[in-house]
């Protein structure tokens, strides 16, 4: 906060310090939130951009983080939204025959060839982690993101969010039974679940 | 493993991971607690929870590259540039706007003062019309040196063809 005054006041050398000790947390959550890379990074410049000609209206009681991962929740919430427009544009014909699974399932599929009780590594468990988050919905993927790694409260995530603290309670506990329902079976053993006890292709998140 | 009678209830289950994220107060705790204490299911479900929770910290959290600080920072040095130099050329126009403010303001005072005064500063003419019936029968009134005396002539109705409006 007294950096984002500093900024307020006109002192560059402040803004690089608030670049420097929020960049990688941005991109870090906004990676998982939009799910690409570069996007993420994209997304990080905006923010950063947004916050330097947002400047003169900081408030000193707000917190700087809450307001900066408004602004990210904001833009990445738009970021998706267009996403999904354009995906509604360009729809490709399903394949009657193919499975409609989601990515986690064809994971599963692709390994059930394999020794069923093989020990999973370090990526594969990152990668499987990776689409357990993907498969929440977008509120669900930001309460958990800010909550796990900015270790916000559920007051300060829902004036991220701007919702209510019940919601994101409600939110965090439907977001982690779908997480638990999902990675049980790998952290049980630490392996893969063998084919025949496979996960339901159509079991539905809650929402 | 599947813990039923904690997924059936949504309201224990999100008391569990309140809990668990340390956003329960004493009194909400101390139930939980309770609870978990008398349902090893319960248990084992927290636990689940948790566990899951842990395996998040496998997700990426790699340091962005310098190349990206450095130009998060040219790009927001343009922006601060641009900010600039679009305040300097704007700096006339808003000098021009503020006297044409002033002025208007100035000229606005003016005339609410006059307004002000005219209306509350006292119309000499208007007093005038007002003791006019006095004014006219002043060398009558002239004659007379008390107002009882008058007072009791007009009770006595002598003068009775005159009316307060002057009719006969």
């Amino acid at each position: 906060m007294r950096l984002m005054l500093q900024v307020r006041d006109g002192e560059a050398a402040a803004f690089e310090q608030l670049v420097l000790r929020y960049q990688t947390r941005l991109v870090n959550v906004l990676e998982h939130l939009v799910g690409n890379r570069d996007q993420a990074e994209d997304l990080t410049q905006e923010v950063f951009l947004r916050v330097y000609r947002a400047r003169k209206h900081y408030r000193v009681e707000a917190k700087f983080s809450t307001w900066l991962f408004t602004i990210a929740n904001n833009l990445a919430s738009n970021a998706l939204r267009s996403r999904q427009r354009r995906r509604e544009v360009n729809l490709q014909p399903r394949d009657s025959g193919a499975t409609s699974a989601r990515p986690l399932d064809l994971i599963i599929q692709a390994s059930s060839g394999q020794m069923p009780a093989r020990q999973l590594d370090k990526a594969e468990m990152r990668d499987i982690v990776r689409m357990a988050v993907g498969e929440l919905n977008e509120r669900q993927r930001m309460a958990v993101l800010l909550s796990k790694f900015e270790g916000m409260s559920y007051a300060d995530i829902a004036e991220t969010m701007d919702l209510s603290p019940q919601a994101i309670k409600s939110l965090l506990s439907r977001a982690r039974v779908n997480l638990r329902e999902v990675l049980e079976p790998y952290f049980q053993h630490g392996r893969r679940p063998a084919a025949e006890n496979g996960r339901n292709e159509t079991s539905d998140f809650r929402e | 493993m599947s813990d039923q009678a904690a997924n059936a209830d949504p309201s224990v289950e999100q008391q569990l991971v309140a809990y668990l994220d340390g956003e329960l107060d004493a009194e909400a705790s101390r139930q939980i607690e309770e609870l978990l204490a008398t349902d090893p299911r319960l248990r084992e479900h927290l636990q689940c929870l948790d566990h899951t929770w842990e395996l998040l910290s496998e997700l990426d959290t790699s340091q962005v590259a310098e190349q990206f600080t450095h130009s998060t920072l040219e790009m927001v040095t343009s922006a601060a540039v641009e900010e600039a130099e679009h305040g300097r050329r704007e700096a006339p126009r808003r000098r021009r706007r503020n006297w044409l403010l002033a002025g208007g303001g100035l000229a606005a005072a003016a005339v609410a003062g006059f307004l002000a005064v005219a209306l509350l500063r006292p119309d000499p003419n208007r007093q005038l019309l007002r003791d006019l019936p006095v004014l006219e029968k002043l060398d009558q009134y002239r004659e007379i040196d008390d107002l009882g005396f008058l007072r009791a002539l007009r009770d006595e109705v002598l003068f009775a063809e005159e009316q307060s409006d002057g009719k006969q």
